[in-house]
């Protein structure tokens, strides 16, 4: 089976949390000619009901229309006024999310109407801004900071008390979300995620007007599992994850787009990374999979790879201790291991990617040089037929990320749950479970271990542990619960000595 | 030939110095009550909607739109998604919250009959079958007045089922608001009335096509409601010859400030604001220095100023607004940054706070008035205030901005000599004043 294969299925059902953005080009609207909407000078087809911030975003225009409030998966609440366009005849400025183009609809986005008003929007937000980005987490990636460079006044007259909310300063919403009152700029994003998206309505503004404060409804805090998205749409430092807090200045972060492998979702994200360690994760948007979001569990899941404990070099059993050694010495031991044993059974892992699995079912058994049993082994699921929804957005119950793409390959599940060979191979990327032993299972582990999964298997008798590559330290291809083919490619480099399977299948059928 | 207008006579007022006008027996005894319903229902609703449109009744709420056209906006027949009729509501806006008005309650403590009366035929003529109405939250006396008129017009079968035997159903329901100045405008009204935050919607849709529930609403004021019954009874001529070209009948300006007889007087249009004083009793203790023609949200008018007639288009011309015919007068004891604070205080109080323009910017006008009060002022501060108010106006989703900068703009423009003299001689110790108790309550609820 070829890699470069990319199947691309729609999922039937529809998926209430992302935008309704509709394809310019419909087949059946074909023989009519679909309405132009001229934007600054050229002319630009649109589907009726398309807004001008739509019509603009679709055709990628030379600047992007500036917006704190505005958020193409959120409800439009027009409320900040950075989008006021100049439309042609309205006697107003129009704020280009929530008015609707229209046939012949001539719209300039930078007259000078326009820039002056997007001046005093700047002038006003930043009134009572704190100016404290030397300090703020969000300084390098604010939307405040690259309007304010664009359109903004270079200087203030305010001369007032800036407003402070005393006990909003530094507030923990919850344990994952600090919020700092002082440089929200109201646009409220936040409240309507939390009311449209999660549904969960743990976020209100409560007050009025100038003192308007954001708080949480309930008392435990916030309490939806997608907290970390407040945070990429805060457009200001207000919201920030405590686990990127204080950890990296934005503009050092090399960004590289991966797939989350903590679901059978599959999201599409952003490695954030900086000399090969990464510091977050960030959600991309994708229609078709996560739409802008992504759960807190798989945002904060590259700390299992950043683990300390996780295994790195090839480690042979050396008198009941786990020693550093080559991979060729290991390679050869596990090889003899093997070949003197009865049965050997190798376990794959459903965060395995459709490359290693197709890999390792047709070459495992010319690799250790003695026919080997190979299943899979999900740990949350025993076929992607269990897979369920855990709510109404994107967390799946299987969290191994290709559960459908490792079936393909024809493999049969692992019985019960548990290995029953002399010998069993368990290879898994640190998603899948472990499968069920005896206590003197023979074991060989391969790819992402850490030491303290090796203390919990409750056998001793563990012959070698051949170190992996994780995810975001591949290429390789997942098939998500939809069915929707993932390719990916490596996002970091592994710095240690973990290698691919590719490479170990290699050295094995290289080793006589 | 009263107020030199021939065919003036008192639409809404006529006997509120009466006793027991408020009750239901009054009503029906002295005022003729409920015949023009009786009337209406025997009409078709079309006709009614002509016969308001014909009488060039104005909405009375602030900003004056024609009341008939509003009530032709309403879809005939609107249906949901699933093909199923939607219901249409009437709502009334009794959120009178304008700072120097007063007009609607007298007519909920005096009169409530004939609003209630005008709102069930208002609802023939939308083909509505339930009406609100939306009081302030700090009218409690007037919220149990109007209960009471509701529950005795439903015992005498002018709401209901089949009222008059016209098959024609109404329901009236009052829902109190919780206080926001806000909520006075329509689509922050309706936000309230289903139980949201009080901010005003995004506007497309109307209230016309959604409104209250989602569903096609119509919003007019207390006012407007209480004139309907003599349109309707007496006809649109007699009404519309009242008034002006444009807008037909009587207004009630509340008049208030340094007069000798402040309350609500019903006149005619064809008075300038120094007539409507005179009515008043004139000016008192003092000359006259400025006016607020149409409640705080207006620009203020110099004395010199002031011979401009109460109607709507003209007052526009001057530059200000008929608005809620709140008539504010200040004599020449009034300094005027301090009045101006005074009113700039109430809107950052109550600015709802979505849009950027107007949570900020409602902030920095008081705060910068209040530093020229303080003695902190400079001539660029003068200059500032233009450039703010010119930031806000106009470029919210509602019109609170541009009622803030009312009263900021006007009073800079036209009273800058004052602002001025309390700039150069330091503030208001400068000028020789004391503070005011209501200044020193800055910081309360900030």
């Amino acid at each position: 089976m070829s890699n470069n294969i990319i199947e691309v299925k729609k999922p039937k059902e529809d998926l209430n949390y992302t935008s309704a953005k509709k394809p310019v080009h419909t087949p059946e609207g074909a023989e009519k000619p679909l309405p132009k909407v001229t934007i600054d000078g050229k002319q630009y087809e649109f589907k009726p009901g398309d807004t001008i911030m739509e019509v603009a975003e679709r055709y990628k225009l030379h600047e992007e229309i500036p917006r704190y409030c505005y958020h193409p998966g959120m409800p439009v609440a027009g409320t900040c006024r950075m989008c006021t366009v100049e439309v042609e005849k309205a006697p107003k400025l129009m704020t280009s999310c929530s008015t609707p183009a229209g046939d012949g609809m001539v719209v300039h986005t930078r007259s000078e109407k326009v820039m002056k008003s997007r001046t005093g929007v700047m002038d006003m937000l930043l009134t009572n801004h704190p100016l404290d980005c030397p300090v703020c987490d969000k300084a390098g990636e604010c939307k405040l900071q690259d309007y304010n460079f664009e359109y903004g006044p270079s200087s203030s007259n305010f001369k007032e008390e800036k407003r402070v909310y005393d006990e909003a300063t530094t507030k923990k919403l919850s344990d994952k979300i600090t919020l700092n009152m002082n440089r929200c700029v109201h646009c409220e994003r936040c409240v309507r995620f939390t009311d449209e998206v999660t549904k969960t309505n743990d976020l209100v503004m409560v007050n009025r007007g100038w003192h308007k404060e954001l708080d949480v409804t309930d008392e435990r805090g916030l309490f939806n599992d997608y907290q970390g998205c407040l945070t990429d749409f805060c457009p200001v430092g207000a919201l920030t994850l405590n686990d990127f807090r204080f950890q990296k200045r934005a503009w050092f972060l090399d960004k590289k787009a991966s797939i989350c492998d903590r679901c059978s979702k599959g999201c599409n994200i952003e490695v954030h990374s900086d000399k090969d360690i990464v510091y977050r994760y960030i959600p991309i948007h994708n229609e078709m999979v996560n739409g802008h979001w992504m759960c807190d569990e798989g945002r904060v899941s590259y700390n299992d790879l950043m683990n300390p404990m996780r295994v790195i070099s090839p480690l042979l059993n050396h008198n009941q201790t786990l020693t550093s050694t080559s991979i060729e010495t290991l390679v050869s031991e596990v090889k003899k291991a093997v070949q003197s044993a009865g049965s050997v059974q190798l376990v794959v892992g459903t965060d395995a990617t459709r490359e290693e699995a197709n890999l390792l079912k047709e070459k495992s058994s010319a690799a250790f040089g003695k026919p080997v049993t190979v299943n899979y082994h999900s740990g949350f699921v025993t076929s992607s037929k269990d897979d369920k929804k855990l709510d109404n957005l994107l967390r799946m119950a299987d969290k191994t990320p290709n559960t459908r793409g490792v079936e393909d390959e024809g493999l049969s599940a692992l019985a019960n749950g548990e290995v029953n060979a002399d010998i069993a191979i368990l290879f898994r990327n640190g998603r899948a479970g472990i499968p069920k032993m005896s206590a003197n299972q023979k074991v060989v582990l391969w790819g992402v271990w850490t030491f303290d999964e090796i203390k919990a298997l409750p056998t001793k008798n563990i012959i070698g542990v051949i170190p992996g590559l994780a995810t975001i330290e591949k290429e390789g291809s997942f098939k998500n619960a939809d069915g929707i083919v993932q390719k990916f490619h490596a996002a970091i480099i592994h710095r240690g000595g973990a290698l691919s399977a590719h490479h170990v299948v290699g050295v094995m059928t290289a080793n006589k | 030939m009263k107020y030199n207008n021939e065919h003036f006579e008192e639409v809404i007022t006529p006997n509120v110095d009466k006793a027991g006008c408020e009750t239901l027996d009054f009503y029906l005894k002295n005022e003729n009550g409920y015949k023009a319903l009786e009337k209406a229902l025997k009409m078709k609703p079309a006709e009614v909607v002509d016969e308001v449109k014909k009488s060039n009744l104005r909405g009375r709420g602030g900003a004056g739109f024609p009341t008939g056209m509003k009530w032709s906006f309403m879809p005939a027949n609107p249906v949901d998604a699933n093909g199923n009729p939607k219901p249409k509501y009437l709502v009334c806006n009794a959120d009178e919250g304008e700072p120097g008005t007063f007009k609607d309650r007298l007519i909920f403590t005096k009169t409530p009959h004939r609003m209630i009366e005008g709102m069930i035929i208002a609802g023939h003529a939308i083909a509505s079958n339930k009406g609100f109405i939306y009081i302030r939250g700090e009218w409690f006396l007037e919220a149990r007045l109007m209960q009471k008129a509701i529950d005795d017009a439903y015992k005498a079968g002018y709401l209901g089922k089949n009222i008059l035997g016209s098959g024609f159903d109404y329901d009236l329901v009052i829902y109190k608001g919780a206080g926001a100045y806000i909520c006075g405008e329509e689509t922050a009204l309706l936000n309230s009335l289903e139980g949201k935050r009080g901010e005003p919607r995004l506007k497309p849709p109307f209230p016309a096509q959604v409104g209250a529930y989602g569903m096609p609403s119509c919003v007019n004021n207390v006012e407007t409601f209480a004139a309907v019954p003599y349109i309707i009874d007496k006809g649109w001529e007699k009404y519309a010859k009242m008034g002006t070209e444009r807008s037909g009948g009587t207004r009630l300006l509340g008049v208030s400030g340094h007069v000798n007889k402040p309350g609500v007087y019903e006149l005619p249009m064809n008075l300038s604001l120094l007539e409507v004083i005179e009515v008043a009793g004139g000016v008192k203790g003092g000359k006259l220095k400025a006016v607020i023609p149409g409640g705080a949200s207006a620009p203020m008018l110099t004395a010199a100023e002031c011979g401009v007639l109460t109607d709507y288009d003209s007052l526009a011309k001057a530059g200000t607004m008929a608005g809620s015919g709140g008539v504010i007068v200040m004599n020449d004891t009034v300094n005027i940054v301090e009045a101006t604070y005074t009113l700039l205080k109430f809107y950052e109080h109550e600015s709802c706070g979505q849009c950027s323009q107007c949570r900020e910017g409602s902030h920095w006008l008081a705060r910068m008035f209040k530093r020229i009060l303080d003695g902190g002022g400079t001539q660029d501060d003068l200059d500032y205030i233009a450039k703010i108010c010119g930031n806000m106006a106009g470029q919210t989703i509602c019109a609170f901005a541009d009622a803030v900068t009312g009263p900021a703009l006007s009073s800079v423009r036209k009273f800058r000599a004052e602002f001025d003299e309390m700039i150069l001689k330091g503030g208001l110790k400068g000028v020789g004043r004391e503070e005011s108790i209501s200044h020193k309550m800055v910081g309360a609820h900030v």
